[in-house]
């Protein structure tokens, strides 16, 4: 009975700290094979591949030292939209997906063909693997080394696009980026605040039901402070920045080093041959 | 003499409001600030402290005058970097000048600015975070810390750059006790190492720790001097909405009473010394430590019946069944009388804020119960409106929440809600406005970013009250304020519970304050009532106070130094005005 709490089942963009073998290692390779398995789970439509991606799923899980109930929690609030995906794919598809498909039931214009079955099972399970792995991610990235590997990644494209826009790209993005995340709990715990505050003076938040009106016009008096309260805080941290002697990226050295052992880069390898094994092996269904 | 680092020569400064006419803030300010020197900058709310102190680092420049930071003139923008590594600033809000997700990374982000090798910036960062004792939590996010421990980070942040000087802007003004004595710490390590400090601070006990006070009003320089020299002029002070320290408010007294009894004292040591040296000897010997502060009764268990609060062995964990779940509330019982007033005091974290959240059903009982008027909380049919208007819940800083552009119509949300009529909402409304002192004419049409920090306060509280509850919730209604609103806001509140027979729960970190205007105390730590009882009882056992990380009132402290030298001075004196007929009473008696 909290109808207030916001953080508790979201696991995306959370960071929980095992110390575990995925957790010490360097960012950019942990970004690589992220993109890799991502790779490999969007290529792969068989009923056989995705089971092993899903047991590939567990074994990171494994790796990582998540407890496997706090993962799998965060399907959860998922678990809608696969539904609606499903329904929505279950009507529509029909026999436009494969018109040479048998068809295992029809009733009206609705038909469901073997394919879309597979389709629906194959985009179900995408969704899963997709939620966990990126779960696991989060769960095993600090924003902070995030942000500094995105920055280090991006440093060639800069080179390249360097004499066109003459901004330092990466930096620039990757202080953004990082001053973003930087303020999203805040901006969560203000919001907190605000409805708070707001129901202790008679406003109707929480409550049973859906009045879907009633409900868009009471986030008008949360937005109004809610941005005035972001404005503020930006214009703060613009002073504070200014008083520290920011001027925007030249002749700035950067504090962090990421710690990067040439060990860490066998994970983005194996990754790679995950990625080619799933691309080539001809599963039978 | 040595050259001034800082050096302000009649400076003045306006802002220009759209379609108004231009404010001056400053009105030909001249100061100095000497190298290693520990200046403290008060005056009341709007008499452009801040203003002045963004002049010393160039964030802003004087519309006329100058201001020179080690020669370099700041309207030089060629100047302006060099300045900024000069003169350090922190400013009030930790949470807003944190700029990184990683606390060492914090404090490297000034120093990065600076095209040091790779090193340097590592010892400049080490270096910074042991001065204020922040090492061992380097690696940790700052929005985790608590904000005392993010406001020494800040500070580290500026020290990293190895400023000659640092800006401290109402740096404390938002921390509890324990946050503004670690920041006290920092100061004093800073000063050793030979750092210039200006700071501003609505704290007269802090600007009694500094070398130099500069008193500002209106935009002015009103009174410059030693501490003992500046809170001599009480009358002045008092005149401009500015207090003393409660130890030099304590000996005012005292020399009213008897000629001769010295002012501008700021310490309680020195004001022991001279009562004790004007009252002779004591009858008796010095007393043992449990005569002096008579340990705190245990905590009382029985209900009355007619309570309107009820909370009983009642737990909370935050982020429940979650991997970062943590326990608020662990078995907090306490209830709340009609017409009295309760106070709540604890650490940070030790569970006031959750505790409070239960009084109107914001949170909803799992484990333990919570009777407000002859609800249970925990059945899932309460009409939770119902609770919401009885009991009126003012959240800190409520003047963050004002979100109607006009004070009326901010005022009027709540009683909206309720669907009165348009008579009964401008009847309500005028009361309310009214109540807390605010004239309905006067201030229902005024802008709220027109209103001065007290009277935002009080039209946030006016925002609470027009609901007309039966028992008021107060989270730190005075912090931030000036002395001068901060009296005049306390003597509102007594007089309307007083009016109105309202129930006021009052939770505070000012000891002061709690010590003033509670009928009893609860004392919480780490979620548990560790003690309650009338406030005399509590506030007399201040080791206990001051292990659970509380600062005691100082007349309380300062009656009980005296007691434990054997002379007749009862332990249990809560406040100044008593504790000035007290120790009037002996030295009269003794000469």
């Amino acid at each position: 009975m909290n109808e207030f709490e916001f953080l508790r089942n979201i696991t995306i963009g959370q960071y929980l700290p095992t110390g575990s073998y995925l957790h010490r290692m360097d960012p950019r390779a942990k970004i690589t094979a992220a993109v890799l398995v991502v790779a490999a789970m969007t290529f792969t439509p068989t009923y056989l591949g995705n089971a092993c991606l899903l047991v590939t799923c567990l074994v990171i899980i494994a790796l990582g030292r998540i407890p496997f109930g706090y993962a799998l929690g965060g399907l959860v609030p998922a678990i809608p939209f696969v539904a609606v995906l499903a329904v929505l794919q279950l009507l529509f598809f029909g026999r436009a997906l494969d018109p040479t498909s048998p068809v295992l039931f029809q009733w009206g214009w609705i038909v469901v063909t073997v394919a879309v079955v597979r389709l629906v099972m194959v985009s179900a399970a995408r969704f899963v693997e997709l939620v966990l792995v990126t779960s696991v991610f989060t769960l095993s990235t600090r924003t902070t080394e995030l942000t500094h590997a995105i920055e280090d990644l991006l440093r060639p494209i800069e080179r390249l696009l360097r004499p066109v826009w003459r901004v330092r790209l990466a930096h620039e993005l990757a202080l953004v980026v990082t001053i973003a995340i930087r303020f999203v709990p805040t901006l969560f715990l203000e919001a907190e605040r605000l409805m708070k505050a707001q129901a202790s003076r008679g406003g109707r938040w929480g409550g049973r039901g859906w009045r879907l009106v009633a409900r868009t016009r009471q986030m008008l008096p949360l937005l109004v402070p809610l941005f005035t309260f972001a404005l503020r805080r930006g214009e703060e941290l613009i002073v504070a920045m200014e008083a520290r002697a920011y001027t925007g990226g030249a002749g700035r050295i950067t504090y962090a080093v990421l710690p990067g052992t040439a060990a860490d880069w066998l994970a983005p390898v194996a990754a790679l041959l995950f990625l080619g094994v799933m691309l080539r092996t001809p599963f039978p269904f | 003499m040595t050259e001034p680092l800082i050096v302000c020569d009649s400076i003045e400064f306006s802002y220009q409001a759209p379609s108004q006419e231009a404010i001056r803030v400053l009105r030909g300010v001249s100061l100095s600030v000497s190298p290693g020197e520990h200046v403290a900058i008060i005056g009341p709310n709007g008499s452009g402290k801040s203003t002045l102190a963004r002049h010393l680092n160039a964030l802003l420049r004087p519309q006329a005058g100058v201001v020179r930071v080690q020669g370099m003139d700041t309207r030089d923008p060629a100047h302006t970097r060099a300045i900024r590594e000069t003169v350090g600033m922190v400013f009030q809000r930790p949470d807003s000048q944190i700029v990184a997700t990683i606390v060492e990374e914090d404090v490297a982000f000034g120093p990065e600015n600076l095209g040091l090798s790779r090193e340097e910036l590592r010892d400049r960062v080490r270096e910074a975070l042991e001065t204020v004792g922040m090492w061992a939590a380097r690696a940790r996010p700052p929005h985790l810390l608590s904000a005392g421990q993010q406001q020494r980070v800040a500070i580290a942040g500026v020290l990293a750059m190895r400023p000659a000087c640092v800006v401290l802007d109402e740096a404390t003004s938002l921390l509890d006790p324990q946050g503004r004595a670690e920041i006290g710490r920092v100061v004093a390590e800073m000063r050793r190492r030979g750092t210039a400090i200006v700071s501003i601070t609505h704290r007269m006990s802090e600007a009694a720790a500094a070398d130099r006070i500069i008193v500002l009003d209106a935009g002015t320089v009103r009174i410059e001097g030693t501490p003992r020299e500046v809170f001599a002029r009480a009358d002045l002070l008092h005149e401009i909405g500015l207090d003393l320290p409660p130890v030099t408010s304590l000996a005012l007294r005292l020399r009213r009473q008897i000629p001769g009894f010295p002012a501008g004292l700021l310490t309680i040591d020195e004001l022991v010394e001279a009562v004790s040296s004007r009252a002779g000897p004591p009858a008796t010997g010095p007393r043992r430590p449990g005569e002096a502060s008579p340990p705190i009764p245990p905590a009382e268990r029985a209900f009355t019946d007619d309570a309107v609060i009820r909370v009983e062995d009642l737990w909370h964990t935050y982020m429940s069944g979650t991997p970062f779940a943590q326990v608020a509330l662990r078995g907090v019982t306490l209830d709340v009388r009609p017409g009295e007033i309760v106070g709540i005091i604890g650490q940070t974290g030790s569970g006031k804020s959750t505790l409070i959240q239960y009084m109107n059903g914001l949170l909803r009982p799992l484990k333990g119960r919570v009777v407000v008027g002859d609800v249970d909380l925990g059945r899932r049919d309460v009409d939770v409106q119902m609770i919401r208007q009885m009991v009126g819940v003012a959240f800190q800083d409520p003047e963050d929440q004002i979100f109607e552009p006009l004070v009326g119509d901010d005022v009027a949300y709540g009683p909206r809600q309720l669907g009165l009529s348009l008579e009964e909402l401008r009847a309500r409304v005028r009361w309310a406005m009214e109540a807390v002192g605010l004239s309905f004419d006067g201030f229902k049409d005024r802008y709220a970013f027109t209103l001065s920090g007290g009277e935002l306060r009080k039209a946030a509280l006016a925002g609470v009250l027009a609901l007309r509850p039966r028992v008021l919730v107060l989270d730190e209604p005075t912090s931030g304020l000036d002395p001068g609103s901060r009296a005049d806001l306390r003597e509102r509140i007594r007089d309307l519970q007083a009016r109105e027979g309202l129930t006021l729960v009052l939770v505070s970190h000012d000891m002061d304050e709690v010590a003033r205007l509670s009928d009893r105390v609860s004392v919480l730590d780490e979620g548990r009532v560790v003690t309650s009882g009338a406030a005399r009882a509590v506030f007399a056992d201040t080791p206990r106070l001051a292990a659970l990380g509380l600062a005691p009132p100082e007349a309380t402290l300062a009656c009980q130094r005296l007691r434990s030298r054997g002379y007749p001075v009862p332990p249990d004196v809560l406040t100044i005005e008593e504790a000035g007929d007290i120790l009037g009473a002996l030295l009269r008696q003794a000469s």
